[in-house]
């Protein structure tokens, strides 16, 4: 069974990781880009809001200091009694409801000669407006002395004080707007007194607070000094100021921005707000009184779509990798199913089994193209092997009975040695080593009559079946004739003679006949074709000069001649056929001439089995694994003499 | 073996190279028929290139030189040489065909 390296897990593996990477990336680069398009609109949207802010804190402050202006400018004009001018403070108070408390406060002596300083005072308490004086209500310290008083007085203008705790006039929190008015005596202009007006922080944060920022986002009101006066959490309204929470913090960054405010410069900026959320800050400045409008907006709740976006695209994308991890398994293993159940039945196959019904692939696509193909391949197979039991059956047989052809023919061949144990006076050895073919070399010998030993070799043209019928034919009558006829010459015509008849393929034989007549070492010997014997006696080894003679077989009226050989006791002749010459080794050199004399030269040479041995070995050697082309077929005679 | 044949003065010179053996002798008879079928019954083949003879290929030259005999043509040989030449002597094979020195001694002689 396919394990972890299948098709279904490759397939799901490359596919789902490779969808969930796209996906990530897609996903990343769309949460960066809509970030990035979110904070430039965010940015211009707090510019907005803000300065819409800053519009109506300024809208506010320029109504109080518009009536002030209105106060002080009447004063120059008009000359008012104490009546009057209580009159006028009054109904400013009354009819502005963002004013909290209005007054009058005069230079010493500019309202009456009698009195130094005279500033009365209306201002709401509970709902009504309520009198008092603040030349008499400052307790410890003269109005002249205070900020409100002092700053429009030397700068000649009008002037919003720092926000202050006044304990004379309201009792709270406030900030005072201040106006200095003049009069002139005889042409000379001079400083009268200051119209102040007092708001109290609480409209200001009421009116700053009112404006929903996200869910928990807030407005701050700084003032000039970096003083909180509007703020979410109370404790910190008057109490701190920007530059103390940069030391509370150690944040010289704080610091910097906090100038930044107080020098009157705009900016939208990354925060970690009083409560410690991480926030952005819009701050923009509010020229009339120089304070800070700073407007925070919590970035969770700034991101809060684009993470919430996120989220569901996270989970819109995740959802769609399991679909396509699941259309993947599924279509994966549709298409590896018929193939697994083919892997299946081929394992079968492999062991043999070609009746094995393969699965059924209805499918069009190259699995079921497979599929077909595999089904024609194992019929081809089955058939092929089929033919070739078949073939290698009858091959078989074709071969074994060669075989035993072969085991006849050579069995036909004396093979007994030593042939004639009763005979001292000669020694005869024959070997005939066929090659992978049946052949047809052979050799034989016989005693004519007691004094006469017959020994011939030969070899019958090509090889195979004719060749080996035709040697048992050439066989049997060579031994009959020859007990018939006696004489070498005659045995060889006669024998030719009757295989000529109807020899339409020209098969053919080489035989080289003798006889041998022991009482003397006479040999009478006839050759037809074959290639001369070697003689070994006291002077070496030669050649038998011979008389050729036409090969037996083809021709009807072919003659040949007796020759004769006096053999020395000790003498040797060696019959051979050309398999000996001809043996090639590996690339197809010949065993040769030359080396068969200098073997027998330097061989044994009293035995002629171990003298046919040696040779055999020596031929062997050659070879050198080459396979055996021809019948290797030799015959050794050894003439012993007589018995004296 | 590679077998070339050529026509000069009436005859076919048949050139044989290689080795002529069990292998071999059969392309050589087939080719020496289809001459004879084709009418061409005076041939001279050159051995000048031939390394080997084998008895297989002895036969094959008695097969189509009897041929040959019944159809009242004639073969002659020429160049045989060498190791040839003695597969020939000791075979006797050189006492029953006419072999001449060279092709044009073969064609002056078969003329």
């Amino acid at each position: 069974m396919p394990g972890k390296s299948s098709i279904v897990i490759k397939l799901v593996l490359v596919i789902t990781l490779c969808s969930t990477l796209i996906f990530a990336v897609a996903l990343g680069y769309n949460y960066y880009s809509s970030r990035s398009i979110l904070e430039k609109e965010l940015e211009s949207n707090a510019r907005n809001l803000s300065l819409s802010l800053v519009n109506r804190v300024e809208t506010e402050l320029s109504v109080v200091s518009r009536v002030t202006e209105g106060v002080a400018r009447a004063l120059e004009t008009g000359r008012y009694s104490e009546k009057e001018l209580h009159t006028l403070i009054r109904t400013t108070v009354e009819k502005n409801p963002e004013i909290f408390g209005s007054g009058v406060a005069f230079e010493p002596y500019a309202f009456s000669k009698t009195s130094r300083l005279y500033a009365p005072y209306y201002y709401r308490e509970n709902g009504k407006i309520a009198f008092t004086r603040l030349d008499t209500s400052y307790l410890y310290v003269p109005y002249l002395l205070w900020d409100w008083y002092q700053s429009p007085r030397e700068l000649g203008r009008l002037e919003w004080s720092e926000p202050y705790f006044d304990d004379g006039g309201g009792n709270l929190a406030m900030s005072t707007c201040s106006v200095p008015f003049y009069g002139e005596t005889d042409g000379v202009r001079h400083l009268k007194g200051i119209v102040a007006t007092d708001i109290t922080l609480d409209s200001l944060t009421k009116l700053v607070s009112s404006v929903k920022i996200l869910k928990t986002g807030y407005a701050a009101l700084l003032s000039r000094n970096g003083m909180v006066l509007a703020h979410p959490l109370k404790d910190a309204v008057m109490n701190e100021s920007f530059f103390s929470i940069a030391e509370a913090r150690n944040d010289p960054s704080l610091r910097e921005l906090g100038k930044k405010m107080v020098a009157g410069e705009t900016g939208f900026i990354r925060y970690n707000s009083l409560v410690g959320v991480r926030s952005w800050m819009y701050y923009a400045p509010i020229r009339s009184t120089g304070w800070t409008l700073a407007v925070l907006f919590p970035e969770a709740e700034l991101l809060e779509n684009i993470n919430r976006l996120s989220l569901i695209m996270g989970v819109i994308g995740f959802a769609g990798v399991l679909l396509l991890t699941a259309a993947v398994v599924y279509i994966a293993r549709s298409i590896t199913k018929p193939l697994r159940s083919l892997a299946e039945a081929t394992h079968v196959m492999a062991s043999g089994n070609f009746d094995l019904e393969l699965p059924v692939v209805r499918s069009n696509d190259e699995v079921g193209v497979l599929a077909q193909d595999f089904q024609v391949m194992k019929e081809s197979l089955k058939e092929y092997i089929k033919n070739l039991t078949e073939t290698t059956a009858a091959k078989e047989r074709i071969q074994s009975e060669l075989q035993v052809a072969a085991d006849i023919q050579a069995s036909l061949l004396p093979r007994q040695f030593p042939a004639f144990p009763e005979r001292s006076e000669f020694d005869i050895f024959a070997s005939m080593d066929p090659a992978k073919e049946i052949g047809g070399d052979f050799y034989d010998f016989f005693f004519i009559d007691d004094d006469n030993f017959c020994f011939l070799i030969a070899d019958v043209a090509g090889k195979g079946v004719p060749a080996a019928l035709y040697m048992m034919v050439a066989k049997t009558l060579l031994k009959s004739e020859a007990q018939r006829l006696g004489e070498p010459d005659q045995i060889l015509a006669y024998v030719n003679k009757t295989l000529a008849i109807d020899n339409d393929s020209c098969m053919f034989a080489t035989v080289f006949c003798a006889i041998l007549e022991i009482s003397t070492g006479t040999v009478r010997f006839a050759n037809a074709g074959h290639n001369p014997p070697l003689v070994m006696d006291s002077q070496g080894v030669r050649y038998l000069a011979l008389k050729s003679g036409f090969v037996l077989g083809p021709m009807a009226d072919t003659v040949y001649e007796t020759e004769r050989l006096i053999m020395q006791p000790g003498d040797t002749l060696f019959l051979y056929t050309d398999g000996v010459t001809e043996a090639t080794n590996l690339t197809d050199d010949l065993f040769g001439e030359p080396k068969l004399l200098n073997a027998l030269q330097d061989g044994p040479r009293q035995e002629s089995d171990q003298m046919i041995h040696a040779i055999r070995d020596e031929v062997t050697r050659h070879a050198n694994g080459a396979p055996q082309s021809d019948d290797v077929t030799m015959v050794a005679i050894t003439y012993r003499g007589t018995v004296v | 073996m590679e077998i070339q044949t050529r026509n000069e003065a009436n005859t076919t010179v048949i050139t044989i190279t290689g080795r002529f053996d069990a292998v071999t002798a059969p392309d050589y008879e087939k080719k020496v028929q289809e001459l004879i079928v084709g009418g061409d019954i005076r041939i001279v083949v050159d051995f000048a290139g031939l390394d080997y003879i084998s008895s297989a290929g002895l036969r094959g030259l008695l097969v189509t030189a009897k041929l040959l005999k019944a159809k009242g043509g004639q073969v002659r040989f020429a160049n045989v040489a060498g190791t040839v030449k003695e597969v020939f002597d000791i075979s006797g094979f050189g006492t029953i065909f006419q072999m001449d020195a060279t092709v044009a001694a073969s064609l002056a002689a078969i003329a």
